[in-house]
């Protein structure tokens, strides 16, 4: 919220006789206004020489700050729009998409904890292959995990070939769907999501093929590196990457699937990585595990809006 | 549009938001001298690196090309064919080849373990370990003095092997061998780099029989010469080598694999604390990843084996735990059976996970000499 002073170019209104009242009651800032008790500020205008000139101002900034805020939106609203827009994507993994009632939903935060080579990358190329025959989808990256070859490999399962030139046809498009973009640090992504945003934007105005999955592979090594020091900088990173997550799936009616990794706990059980105060910001969370030397991988639902929790699965990749 | 995201320092962002700047629009027009001056009380140097930030920051918002969603990403089938058209770099054994795909990928980071040789106080231990085949099970002994499973042997031979020329099928590129432990022979690489070059002239000679005066020019010196050493001491000198690769990477483009030996050595002995452990080995891991994708180069990190005590059973495990195992990109788990060596790919996204033997011979790595070639899939 910008100082008072740095409003006065875009609002006139707000000229150096309002900041001069304002500063002699200790506001400087929009949000100084906000803290202060308006009906007191009010009041002293009222008593003031150039009180209507005063009351101009207190005025504009409160529409100001009415601008900032969401539109307000009552439960019939909210269910039309998760029936017109919220829908689920199955992963095409049979044993996920029954444990989650279908899949993984639009415009909510999906994570997949579990210890290393659980499957965790498997499951989110999985369903990546699937979303991208329809929409677009987005993959960021952190540890140069992506493989387009797996990509290929899941699509190729899915359809009969009837010419190579076909498959090869169909490979091209449902792939081309699918953007992937390595990011190092947690600023890098900052501007990567900054970007998508405005680019979804954009595409909420007009039709076509668009984007609905966001996959980060993983959100845990980016955040690792910023947790644990004296500073609270790092917490505080993490918390607003979370809500920006959400922000971004709610808004944009976007799936986000991200991934965590698992560190040793109390009694030498795994729990997931980030901590407590990450613990509440997914809204659903899956734990997964591989059964050494198979192919055979169990899930378990530790968090999740309208399914019990503590059920688990199988599947097979 | 808000201050949070921008790479500025903590206590900068601290003093911008309580001095009201709290989004981007708000430092669009104002000068260095002005934030300088005012009641922000920093440096002028400084307020010129916030304005640059900011400025940065707002531009990437604006020139957003609409062909692509976000700048830099590709998409997944024009990955496909760089993939197929990517070099491997060869193990010099067929069979550990195989597995890997071809060999060791660039724009990867690779994880290799070995198994520990510390010794158990009071005893000589047996440990039964079973492996990912099921009921296969395999007799580890401890010996002190036995040179090893030969990680430093498969460093030294991939440090080789990746300056094979492109005529022969290799990457023809430098290397940079970064050494933690001094286990580095200088003679053994000599050696390896002879081998090397005498299975080149046999090839040469076997196959390309008219290409009479095409000998080969390299000697075992010059294989010496395109790899670069670094002898680490400390885990601070380690930090510092990897943020100095960037600039050493941009002065030499033909580097094409960094071979770390061993990533782990500087961080097991006194490091009392856990989460600086954890943050530090994170940042490493990124840093490395940024090097191996930028510079389209392999990344092979060699680790030790721990053991890890859970429901009264030993178990094997990479060393530095959980959050180490997470960060690389493929983990390869190297192994005792009975007498021979075995690879097993433990972590990979696109490989199949499989074993195979080698044997570790005087002219380097080589595939395992039993009459069992058979490659063990899962």
């Amino acid at each position: 919220m910008a100082r008072l002073a740095n409003l006065e170019t875009e609002y006139p209104v707000l000229d150096s006789t309002v900041r001069n009242f304002c500063a002699s009651h200790g506001i400087f800032s929009v949000e100084d206004f906000l803290i202060h008790d308006l009906y007191m500020l009010a009041a002293f205008a009222e008593q003031n020489n150039s009180s209507e000139r005063l009351k101009e101002g207190i005025a504009q900034v409160l529409s100001i700050i009415d601008d900032m805020h969401q539109p307000w939106l009552n439960g019939m609203e909210l269910l039309e729009d998760a029936k017109r827009n919220k829908h689920v994507f199955p992963t095409g993994i049979q044993g996920i998409d029954l444990l989650l009632g279908g899949g993984i939903r639009v415009g909510q935060l999906t994570e997949l904890v579990g210890p290393s080579s659980s499957g965790k990358t498997q499951v989110c190329l999985r369903t990546a292959s699937n979303v991208a025959r329809n929409h677009m989808v987005l993959y960021l990256d952190t540890g140069n995990s992506f493989s387009p070859q797996r990509i290929a490999y899941f699509l190729g399962k899915t359809i009969n070939p009837s010419s190579a030139q076909a498959k090869n046809q169909f490979l091209q498009k449902v792939m081309s769907n699918i953007s992937c973009h390595s990011v190092f640090d947690i600023f890098a992504m900052f501007d990567v999501l900054h970007q998508l945003e405005s680019y979804l934007r954009c595409q909420d105005g007009r039709g076509g093929c668009q984007m609905r999955l966001l996959i980060v592979d993983s959100i845990s090594s980016l955040i690792s590196p910023l947790l644990g020091s004296s500073s609270t900088q790092g917490r505080a990173l993490m918390t607003s990457t979370g809500y920006l997550l959400k922000k971004l799936a709610h808004q944009h009616n976007l799936a986000v699937l991200i991934i965590n990794h698992t560190v040793g706990g109390e009694g030498g059980y795994s729990k997931p990585a980030l901590g407590d105060s990450w613990k509440c910001i997914p809204h659903s969370r899956l734990f997964l595990s591989c059964d050494r030397g198979s192919n055979n991988y169990n899930v378990s639902i530790l968090r999740h809006p309208s399914m019990a929790s503590g059920k688990a699965a199988r599947f097979v990749i | 549009m808000e201050i949070w995201r921008l790479p500025i320092s903590a206590s900068q962002r601290g003093k911008l938001i309580s001095a009201g700047y709290t989004s981007l629009s708000s430092l669009s027009s104002i000068s260095s001298s002005d934030l300088a001056r005012g009641e922000l009380n920093v440096s002028e140097s400084e307020a010129m690196n916030i304005l640059k930030v900011a400025s940065h920051s707002r531009g990437s918002e604006t020139s957003n090309a609409s062909c692509s969603i976000v700048e830099g990403a590709q998409s997944a089938w024009d990955m496909l064919h760089d993939e197929e058209s990517l070099m491997h770099i060869t193990t010099s054994s067929a069979d550990l080849d195989n597995i890997l795909g071809g060999g060791i990928h660039c724009k990867e980071v690779t994880e290799i373990g070995w198994s520990s040789l510390s010794l158990i106080v009071n005893s000589v231990l047996k440990y039964k370990l079973t492996t990912a085949f099921g009921s296969e099970s395999i007799i580890f002994m401890l010996i002190g003095g036995v040179p090893g499973i030969g990680k430093t042997q498969l460093g030294i031979q991939i440090a080789v092997n990746v300056q094979i020329p492109n005529d022969f099928g290799g990457l023809g590129g430098k290397a940079i061998y970064i050494d933690t432990e001094g286990s580095f022979m200088v003679e053994r690489a000599f050696q390896i780099a002879e081998a090397c070059i005498e299975d080149m002239s046999e090839y040469n000679r076997f196959l390309r029989k008219d290409f009479q005066e095409c000998k080969i020019k390299m000697q075992p010196q010059d294989i010496l010469e395109n790899i670069f050493y670094f002898r680490i001491c400390s885990y601070t000198e380690q930090i510092a080598l990897i943020n100095y690769l960037d600039k050493f990477l941009s002065e030499h483009k033909d580097v094409k694999v960094i071979v770390v030996d061993s990533v782990t050595f500087h961080f097991r002995q006194d490091f009392d604390d856990m989460a600086l452990r954890t943050r530090v080995l994170s940042g490493m891991a990124l840093k490395l990843m940024n090097l191996a994708k930028r510079f389209s180069l392999a990344v092979v990190l060699l680790n030790q084996v721990t053991t890890k005590h859970t429901e009264a059973s030993f178990q094997l495990a990479l060393a530095l735990g959980d959050s180490w195992s997470h960060t690389c990109t493929n983990r390869i788990v190297l192994y005792w059976n009975g007498n021979e060596r075995y690879a097993y790919i433990d972590k990979s996204p696109s490989l199949r996970s499989a074993s195979a033997a080698y044997s570790v011979t005087a002219r380097g790595i080589r595939n395992s000499s039993s009459s069992c070639k058979r490659i063990k899939m899962m």
